[in-house]
């Protein structure tokens, strides 16, 4: 099919540099059709990290995520996906240098987004709880669940901007943040996708393959395995022990 | 109930939607925001079909494309639909993916019979793997490309005869490629056979201060000459369920349903719906 193929190669080449192109009728039509695509990427970015958007401002994330979207165009159809490197691409924009926890905030919001689309699945009933673990099978995780250490307080920042705050109030919360590293962890127990800070001994667990093996990894970090157990369940980390993760799927 | 006027379904309007008494309502939804695994959204989206008819509008099958539609894309649109039990699919006469990358626009090809060829297997293929037939949407258009072996009527008409696919009218589109292009917007209403519109698409426009050109930018109130190219269309065709697209600048709710009620009220007045 040569023509056709030709024309797209062709076209598609135009669209990444609509100025070079002579006829001003085709120049024009090349430079709508690529800005309404930059916008809905854009859009999109916009959507999917509203927090380091309202860190740094609207001008700047604009910038910051049209670059992005020159660099790393959408792969396929599901804009609601896009961004999965932007943290990276945000961790090194010369602009955000003297705010170096912005690519951590957008690497917490990159799991809320993986977390919001993830496969649903029946929760770890604690009523089945009774009936006792088998502490050597392997622990299944709800599908929606993820786990981040980043060097930042990432998460406090993310839950700061989270619910109808002033801009007063949102700015008390930043005050009273303490600047430290922070071990999180995503979950979705219901309709909304939850981002907690955890401690050592809880990071620790959630190494863990089976339920024996994260109690040990727990004490050994100086926790106290039922009060963790009791935490990750009541954040719907886990999902029912008779459905697997794999039967899901990849994550979407 | 038949379906008459919609609108495109926002998860900030989720209540009031889910809440709408008006008859004949029913609701759009871009599908590749819910081609996911699960989650609260295609939830709602769930929760809202078991309420109102819902039209599954694609953005990302590139039909036109010379590379046929992503097997995956496929696979996530036909378990969409199996959940959903959507009133209607639909997607555009136009590509969109060149070499991995996707491009998030309509982009125009010459209308050649190769490209009716491979729009038609690409029809097929889908309609195939979703287990139903299709609507077709004409896209909005920007310049006069060279090179074409006939008329997007025509090349439309064509389709449908070939696969069975249906026609989606996006009288918006027409008021913008005619206006773009310098064709008669009236003349491209009139060639549309009846027979295969199975739905209706009006939507707001803007100019754009540096080309001077229509975008088909669907952020703002349909404009008059576009309601009076709808009537038109439905006098000679009949009724057909009609949506109210708006993607950008969304007001609320009811200012969106009195947008919905006229076109609900027209389509009432024309007389029966075929949904």
């Amino acid at each position: 099919m040569p023509e056709a193929a030709d024309f797209q190669r062709a076209f598609a080449a135009m669209l990444a540099d609509p100025g070079g192109v002579a006829d001003t009728a085709l120049r024009r039509a090349l430079t709508i059709h690529r800005n309404t695509a930059t916008k809905a990427a854009r859009d999109a970015l916009f959507a999917n990290f509203p927090v380091a958007a309202a860190l740094v401002g609207q001008d700047a994330f604009a910038a910051c995520a049209s670059a992005y979207v020159a660099a790393s165009p959408p792969c396929e159809a599901r804009l609601c996906l896009y961004g999965d490197r932007f943290a990276a691409f945000v961790q090194g924009w010369d602009a955000f240098a003297s705010a170096p926890y912005l690519g951590a905030v957008a690497a917490v919001e990159r799991l809320v987004i993986e977390a919001l689309f993830a496969a649903d699945a029946p929760p770890l009933d604690p009523g089945a709880l009774a009936q006792g673990l088998d502490p050597e099978a392997a622990l299944c995780w709800h599908p929606a669940t993820r786990t981040l250490a980043t060097p930042f307080p990432a998460g406090s920042l993310w839950l700061a901007h989270q619910g109808d705050q002033g801009a007063d109030e949102l700015a008390d919360a930043l005050d009273s943040l303490v600047w430290q590293a922070e071990s999180l962890l995503i979950t979705r127990p219901a309709d909304a996708v939850e981002v907690r800070v955890i401690d050592a001994p809880t990071r620790a667990f959630l190494a863990g393959t089976t339920l024996a093996d994260a109690a040990m990894r727990a004490a050994d970090a100086g926790g106290d395995v039922a009060p963790i157990f009791a935490a990750l369940l009541g954040a719907g980390a886990f999902c029912a022990q008779h459905i697997s993760q794999d039967i899901q799927g990849d994550r979407p | 109930m038949t379906m008459t006027a919609g609108l495109g379904f926002r998860l900030e309007h989720l209540e009031d939607a889910l809440t709408a008494h008006e008859p004949g309502l029913w609701f759009e939804v871009h599908a590749e925001n819910y081609m996911v695994a699960g989650g609260p959204r295609l939830r709602a989206l769930l929760a809202l079909a078991e309420r109102c008819p819902i039209s599954l509008h694609g953005v990302g099958l590139s039909l036109a494309s010379v590379t046929p539609p992503e097997p995956e894309h496929l696979r996530r649109l036909r378990a969409l639909v199996d959940r959903i039990g959507p009133a209607a699919v639909s997607d555009h006469l136009a590509w969109q993916t060149w070499e991995g990358a996707h491009h998030s626009d309509f982009l125009p090809f010459p209308r050649t019979r190769q490209a009716l060829a491979i729009t038609c297997d690409h029809v097929a293929r889908v309609q195939e793997a979703l287990g139903r037939a299709i609507m077709v949407e004409n896209p909005s258009l920007y310049v006069d490309l060279p090179g074409h072996d006939m008329d997007e009527a025509s090349f439309l008409t064509e389709l449908a005869a070939r696969t069975g696919c249906g026609l989606l009218v996006d009288v918006n589109n027409i008021h913008v490629s005619a206006a773009n292009l310098g064709f008669s917007a009236e003349a491209r209403i009139d060639a549309i056979p009846a027979e295969i519109v199975g739905e209706i698409h009006l939507a707001g426009h803007r100019a754009d201060p540096a080309s001077g050109l229509l975008i088909d930018s669907h952020d703002a109130p349909v404009g008059d000459p576009v309601w009076r190219l709808y009537q038109r269309l439905i006098a000679r065709i009949g009724a057909r369920p009609t949506l109210i697209e708006r993607d950008d600048a969304i007001p609320p709710f009811a200012e969106l349903m009195r947008e919905r009620d006229r076109a609900h009220r027209l389509l009432v007045a024309r007389g029966t719906v075929d949904a």
